[in-house]
């Protein structure tokens, strides 16, 4: 029997390039897994249904359950491992993360990761999400456990603090972004602005 | 390993595409992949030869051109739904986008993939039907334009050949009264529909139904138009008893079958009651009552 297609590809993965020869059928999730060695990306439904596997590829949130790792070629690929190595990060963990952990977003712990990287793309797009919006952004990521409050307090909590963060850094664009909100905020409440 | 062996091809070119597909054992089409590649690892398909489309130049357009609103081959759902153009003219597109799977899959799929892949129950089929849409193909013989009426064979069977694939699907361009909607009822997010219910209306200068389109989502073997709807609706001036009547009409032209979602009935009566929340929006959205 002839030895099954491969390919070699390029990922840049958690800002490390990773050169790597690959069967054509290997889902990316399995060389993220098996390959890398970065087993915080998790497998749990086998059927794109669960989020477990998201990763953010080229700034976007992705099943890599769903995907072949040759079709990945050329991409960036940030996994939970790379979280807590991002500039915003603080001595430990990333501010999602710390988020998981104060405000007790997981109990199990298996779907956390996916619910990270889901996370991260959503404040990477909308710094400032409302509840529905954190909501809508995590309905990919099934969690049995936690009943979901807690996942959506742990979001609210690293957008917080990721809104100061940015402010220490002289973010003024987010700044005056809150101010505007804010201002709107109070005048439909029929308040004084803050 | 869960997909069986296959060698992957990735064209730069609809014309090198069309070759490959002459030219390879076995092959198969992959776009964005949210259900080709379960399928694939699944095993459920076993394609020696995959054609993955993703890097072929020009198929990413969403635009208004010549007449058509044209959608390209690897516009995703979420391409849809940041759409300006879309939120402003297209309410059924901009209904559908967001009720489609969850985000992560609205990220990297297709809304030509979902239609070439012709589940009964994919939403965007409905959509393309009330939009009196077709479907537009590249095969060994050049262009070919199929109507959406007859696209849809039989579940996951199309009218496509096995030489072609799709380079984009077309609506004619909304005009002012135009208003269009699409309303799916689903047990939980991200669950295909048990009932959806595509809406267009175009009025004319009297405030009449001059056209009208309904499309039907998981109640019949394929999506399907219900001409019944359409005709109670052309011609008519609108108002509440109008839209009770078409929404009867929509549900004596649904023929679901029992499922552990409800039994045929309650989706014949969901059929009605949807036909006509989505007119009322597409009406409104069209400056009408």
């Amino acid at each position: 029997m002839s030895a099954n297609p491969t390919s070699e590809i390029t990922l840049t993965v958690n800002g490390t390039e990773e050169t790597l020869e690959i069967e054509d059928r290997r889902l990316l999730v399995h060389a993220i897994r098996e390959d890398l060695d970065l087993t915080g990306t998790h497998i749990g439904c086998d059927t794109g249904n669960c989020g477990a596997c998201t990763v953010v590829k080229d700034g976007e949130a992705i099943k890599s359950c769903l995907m072949f790792a040759s079709q990945a070629d050329g991409s960036e690929i940030l996994t939970v491992e790379g979280m807590e190595e991002l500039p915003e990060a603080g001595e430990e963990l990333h501010p999602i993360q710390a988020g998981f952990k104060e405000k007790h977003g997981l109990q199990c712990g298996f779907c956390t990761p996916g619910m990270i990287m889901a996370s991260k793309a959503l404040l990477d797009a909308n710094a400032n999400p409302s509840e529905p919006e954190i909501r809508t952004a995590i309905s990919g990521n099934l969690c049995r456990c936690t009943g979901y409050q807690n996942i959506v307090s742990a979001v609210e909590y690293a957008a917080d603090e990721l809104g100061q963060t940015a402010a220490a850094d002289g973010g003024f664009l987010d700044d005056l972004e809150a101010a505007v909100e804010d201002h709107d905020t109070a005048r439909t409440d029929g308040g004084e602005p803050s | 390993m869960k997909a069986a062996p296959f060698a992957r091809h990735a064209p730069q070119s609809v014309d090198e595409a069309v070759d490959l597909l002459a030219s390879t054992d076995d092959p198969t089409l992959l776009a964005g992949g949210q259900s080709m590649v379960p399928i694939m690892r699944f095993r459920l398909s076993t394609p020696a030869n995959v054609i993955d489309l993703n890097e072929v130049e020009g198929l990413d357009h969403l635009e208004e051109d010549g007449g058509q609103l044209r959608i390209g081959a690897l516009v995703r759902h979420a391409d849809v739904q940041a759409s300006d153009l879309i939120a402003d003219r297209y309410g059924s597109f901009a209904d559908t986008a967001p009720v489609v799977a969850d985000p992560q899959i609205r990220n990297r799929g297709t809304v030509v993939g979902s239609i070439a892949q012709a589940d009964p129950k994919g939403d965007w089929g409905s959509v393309l039907l009330a939009h009196d849409g077709e479907v537009v193909t590249r095969g060994p013989d050049g262009e070919r334009t199929i109507a959406a009426d007859d696209f849809f064979v039989l579940p996951y069977d199309t009218d496509l050949g096995a030489d072609e694939l799709i380079t984009e699907v077309r609506v004619p361009a909304a005009s002012d009264r135009e208003g269009s909607a699409y309303h799916k009822l689903k047990r939980k997010v991200g669950d295909y529909a048990m009932v959806g219910v595509a809406a267009r209306v175009v009025l004319d200068g009297d405030g009449a139904i001059e056209d009208a389109g309904v499309g039907m989502t998981s109640v019949d073997i394929t999506n399907a138009r219900s001409p019944g709807a359409e005709d109670v609706l052309e011609g008519a001036v609108p108002d509440a008893d109008l839209l009770k009547r078409a929404g009867e009409a929509a549900s004596e032209d649904a023929n679901p079958e029992s499922d552990e979602h409800g039994d045929a009935a309650y989706k014949e009566n969901m059929t009605r009651v949807l036909t006509q929340r989505a007119l009322a929006d597409a009406l409104d959205r069209a400056g009408g009552s």
